[in-house]
């Protein structure tokens, strides 16, 4: 899938009733007025090998204009003969608009959503979109809760950071199994082995001598056991990924590596014209700009009344159990950020498709100097989360529960525990984004959080504002 | 990884070859061929690389005029590892049986372990396919000869001992080509089909005397307790086949190939035999309706039977476009048949039509060199050798001996089916075109990389191993599409599920495989099935089991094998020995 290392604005010729059509960026679309992007293509080459610091801020340059781009038909936006599917997917018949507000394409940019409270940001209730397995019926029915869930807009600050925590996880989880599974061999008998990485367990996991496996103790991650850092639902492996579905569901752009020849046989498979939208290389420089965005910090208040309130609010949220979850830190081994990465399947390119990967080195960001490291030498990322999935309801307390569908084999019930660094710069809160107040959405908390909740709601509005004040203190910078 | 060295002379072949039309460009993660419409398709090829006597298989299929036909083998688990391993026949040299022991993603490798046959015993063999015979938890092996075949019952450590006299089969005299097995409806052992070719003992042989075909019922034959060794517990009262009652698939006209099928999506198995015309006479092709504990019927025009005359040589059934019913690739000499019930026909009716050419599967001349005289087809199988979720056809070929109104160079087919639904040829861009005699084939992921390796039993030419390593770059291979290995597995009896219909969904996109023992060309494979899965990273599956009850859904993750089994609620991962 790497094969096709440059863009290609080749015309596509068309022929019909005798009329020939060539789509392509002619001279019109160079002059700089024209209604074309033109970070589009400007990557050139997949980057391979370590980035040095001027390499990767050009890089950045470039994703962060696709970013803020808003696609036009001349770029290839929209999607008249595709559905927003992961998988490719025809849609049933040729779409009457360029945009929908439910099914997609839902949106010109990707900053359109991704800006509260800067470019990369979180976003209002307003820009909630609908996730679905989003196949031919979804122009009609993505509305419907039976057919489709609703979604706030996830900031993606500090994002490069939990791909890497996610990507090392994985990877101790997959050694803790293969050493299980050499020990059952050798031993000949069954081994129960914990599944732990960075100090968050995700249960326990059985083999045995002739190679099976007993998952059902396997807690809080897919039974392949990898951990999939984005998404409220926990179920994208990497800003790659991300990048690929998002671009195709909310712009109608779509990428090689996904829906090009080798896959659709086809290069123009949403039939707009234009082929090859995204190459590798568009979608690597996307995907540096947002590994490389800059993590939320905590930012203490010049009002000594609020710093003390949230000091008392930090250790609140110790005693009532909330960072058993909301781990306000994990440590982290390495800052290189191999693109492509070693966890994704054929569709997202890996590791196993290139020669050699990029490397973008997050130690040359200058924000990187400013994060806590352990004894170790490893950075401790401030996430506030443990990128394991749980449940979050119980027979009282169904309120994040309120929906009909699993998402790719993740019950309704369960979410990935939500990273709270950037808290206080992103209301409004919830999967769906439809709690206003923190206090809200801490009470509607229940299922493993159960205990915590109810130690929450269990202590007096004083107390309940501490926490607010401490969690108002977790910042993206502006 | 193939070395750099190897994926550079591998492209520069696939540069010489490629097709270049207007309106496709290839990229290099594809290539370019074109269907026989002259249409051209970019597609994702594997790369097959030919490991050979470097497998540590050595091995032919040799011997006179009885020995031109035939030429098989099984690939399935003889000792529980759960990788395939491999029973050849060898027609006049020795049949052999070779342990797998490649490690994970490596170079295919088999050490040849003993057989406990006489040499009288192990020569003459012309096919086998492997099944649990008698519900034991140990795979056992049908053997089929030129005289008497053999019932192999295993010891679960790729030890095989003859058991004719204990399941009370006699193996006939017949000079067997074809079998097939299927377990009918409330019975507790398979029901075995043996397609048999000329009778040689008949006066004016051999044009018009072909042998009957034999259906064999088993017959419950209480054993007692303490002699098996059924689910490890010698204590468990057992029972064991009784092979003796045999039942003549008459008129029989020279088979080379018997397939049980439901091709009528009904839950009741008939049997579909391919016949040779070069010795028939007044004969076609065949359906036996085959109801359960009743006499077989075989289907003629009156129920809507087309009558249809080739060469038949091999059968594969698949279900292209997953309505419930299964079209079949028939090879023969020349034309080779995709068969697919007419929409036209009354319901219920096997009234097939062939749409060979228009789905770019007639394969009917060698698709390089300069002879252009007609193609001698055997092994036919469909199976996904890329991974992108659109089943392959692959097709074994080989002059008969030295007929000279059929092409003597005439390599084997790889037919990938195109996402318009037809298949074109990338058996050169692949890299299995051999000037060998193709016979038999078996199409197993030999080293559990989750891409589908191939082996071709060869007539009078050692046996080609290809290992499947994935696309070939300049900088060495990558990875094919995602996949999935499902293992079915059934309590007590029938273990493997024969029969069984699996449903893989990902996306819109349905996909069906049937369990099946038989069929191919005196070739099969028993074991995991392996289903493409394209750019899907999950997939739901759903068993229709041989009683004709559905499971529920089972939802699993890309690039595992999975084990389903019956009434267990979740699917058990399995993962193979990555060092050995």
């Amino acid at each position: 899938m790497v094969g096709i290392l440059k863009k290609k604005r080749s015309p596509l010729v068309v022929f019909g009733t005798g009329l020939l059509l060539v789509m392509t960026a002619s001279a019109d679309n160079r002059v700089p007025w024209a209604e074309v992007t033109t970070a589009l293509g400007a990557t050139g080459e997949l980057p391979s090998g370590r980035l040095g610091k001027r390499a990767l801020f050009s890089l950045n340059d470039t994703g962060e204009a696709l970013f803020e781009a808003q696609f036009t038909p001349l770029d290839g936006a929209g999607r008249p003969n595709a559905t927003q599917a992961i998988i490719p997917t025809k849609s049933r018949r040729p779409r009457e608009h360029a945009l929908f507000r439910t099914s997609g394409p839902d949106a010109t940019a990707c900053v359109s959503c991704h800006n509260q409270p800067v470019v990369g940001g979180a976003s209002d209730f307003v820009t909630n979109v609908f996730v679905s397995e989003g196949f031919n019926q979804a122009d009609f029915d993505s509305i419907d809760p039976q057919f489709s869930n609703e979604r706030g807009s996830n900031h993606l600050m500090g994002a490069g950071l939990i791909e890497l925590l996610a990507r090392e996880m994985s990877a101790e989880l997959a050694s803790i199994r293969s050493q299980a599974l050499m020990d059952a061999r050798d031993a000949n008998t069954a081994v129960r082995r914990a599944l732990t990485t960075k100090g968050v367990a995700f249960g326990y996991i059985t083999v045995f001598a002739d190679g099976l496996a007993d998952l059902s103790e396997v807690d809080g991650v897919d039974p392949d056991l990898v951990v999939r850092p984005f998404s409220q639902k926990g179920v994208i492996t990497s800003l790659r990924q991300f990048t690929i579905n998002a671009m195709n569901h909310h712009h109608g752009m779509q990428a090689q590596e996904r829906f090009g020849l080798a896959v659709t046989g086809s290069d123009d498979f949403d039939e707009d014209g234009y082929r090859n939208e995204l190459t590798p290389a568009d979608v690597s420089a996307l995907v540096a700009w947002q590994a490389t965005l800059e993590p939320p910090i905590q930012e203490l208040p010049m009002d000594e009344a609020w710093v003390a309130a949230a000091q008392r609010g930090g250790q609140a949220i110790a005693d009532y159990g909330c960072v058993e979850c909301h781990r306000a830190a994990l440590p982290l081994e390495s800052l290189d950020f191999h693109d492509p990465g070693p966890l994704d399947l054929v569709g997202t390119l890996s590791v196993a498709d290139v020669a050699e990967p990029a490397i973008y080195d997050l130690s040359l960001m200058y924000w990187s100097d400013t994060l806590p490291r352990n004894e170790d030498g490893h950075v401790m990322v401030p996430l506030f989360g443990d990128l394991k999935r749980h449940s979050m309801t119980d027979r009282k307390n169904n309120q994040l529960g309120n929906e009909q569908l699993s998402q790719r084999f993740v019950d309704r019930t369960r979410f990935m525990t939500a990273e709270l660094w950037g808290v206080g710069s992103t209301s409004p809160y919830g999967h769906r984004n439809d709690y206003v107040s923190l206090i809200e959405v801490i009470l509607a908390h229940g299922g493993d959080a159960k205990a915590s909740r109810d130690a929450f709601a269990a202590v007096g509005k004083e107390a309940q504002l501490d926490v607010v004040a401490f969690l108002k203190t977790l910042k993206i910078e502006p | 990884m193939i070395s750099p060295a190897q994926a550079w002379v591998t492209l520069s072949q696939i540069v010489v070859t490629i097709a270049f039309a207007i309106g496709v460009a290839a990229t290099a993660d594809t290539q370019n061929t074109t269907d026989t419409r002259g249409n051209a398709h970019s597609l994702v090829v594997p790369t097959l690389i030919e490991q050979g006597k470097a497998s540590g298989i050595e091995h032919q299929y040799t011997g006179s005029w009885e020995f031109f036909v035939g030429g098989g083998g099984a690939a399935f688990d003889c000792n529980g590892d759960r990788l395939p391993d491999v029973f050849l026949a060898g027609g006049e040299s020795p049949a052999a049986l070779y342990k797998n022991t490649a490690s994970t993603g490596g170079d295919l490798q088999f050490e040849r372990v003993p057989l406990d046959l006489s040499d009288r015993e192990s020569r003459s063999v012309t096919g086998a396919y492997a099944l649990h015979l008698d519900n034991d938890r140990y795979i056992d092996l049908v053997v089929l000869r030129v005289g008497r075949n053999l019932l192999l019952k295993g010891d679960g450590d790729c030890g095989y001992s003859k058991a004719n006299r204990r399941f009370a089969f006699d193996g006939g005299r017949e000079w067997t080509t074809g079998f097939s097995a299927v377990w009918e409806r409330e019975s507790h052992f398979p029901t075995l089909a043996f397609g048999n070719y000329i009778d040689q003992s008949a006066p004016g042989s051999p044009w018009g005397t072909c042998h009957e075909n034999v259906l064999l019922r088993a017959s419950n034959s209480a054993k007692g307790v303490g002699r098996s060794s059924v689910d490890g517990d010698s204590s468990k009262p057992f029972e064991e086949p009784a092979y003796n009652n045999a039942i003549a698939l008459a008129p029989g006209f020279c088979s080379l190939s018997v397939l049980f099928t439901d091709w009528n999506n009904s839950g009741e198995p008939a049997l579909r035999i391919t016949n040779d015309r070069q010795y028939y006479r007044g004969g076609e092709e065949q359906l036996w309706r085959i109801p359960a504990h009743e006499q077989p019927d075989l289907y003629d025009t009156s129920d809507g039977w087309k009558r249809l005359t080739i060469w038949g040589m091999g059968i594969a059934e698949a279900d292209l476009n997953s309505d419930g019913y299964p079209e079949y690739a028939l090879s023969s000499m020349g034309d080779n048949m995709l068969q697919q019930l007419d929409p036209e026909a009354e319901e219920d009716q096997p009234h097939y039509q062939d749409v060979a050419f228009d789905q770019g599967t007639t394969a009917h001349r060698p698709y390089e060199g300069d002879d252009s005289k007609p193609s001698t087809g055997w092994h036919t199988e469909f199976a996904d050798f890329n991974n992108d979720a659109r089943i392959d056809l692959f097709i074994a070929k080989g002059n008969v001996s030295s007929m000279p109104d059929f092409a003597r160079v005439d390599p084997d087919n790889l037919l990938l089916q195109h996402p318009d639904g037809g298949f074109v040829e990338a058996g050169a861009l692949a890299g299995i075109n051999l000037p060998t005699k193709g016979r038999g084939a078996l199409v197993a992921d030999f080293n559990a990389d989750g891409q589908l390796d191939l082996i071709v039993i060869n007539r009078e030419a050692p046996v080609s191993v290809f290992r499947n390593s994935g696309v070939a770059e300049h900088w060495g291979t990558r990875p094919l599409g995602n996949w999935l290995a499902i293992e079915l597995q059934q309590p007590d009896q029938n273990r493997l599920a024969i029969g069984a219909r699996v449903v893989v969904k990902t996306g819109n996109l349905s996909q069906t495989r049937t369990v099946s023992v038989g069929g191919g060309h005196s070739a099969g494979v028993s074991g995991f099935v392996h289903v493409g899965l394209g750019v899907a990273e999950r997939a739901s599956v759903r068993v229709r089991w041989p009683d004709g009850k559905w499971s529920h859904e089972y939802r699993v993750f890309a690039n595992h094998h999975v084990v389903l089994q019956r009434e267990v609620a979740d699917a058990v991962y399995w993962y193979p020995d990555t060092v050995r």
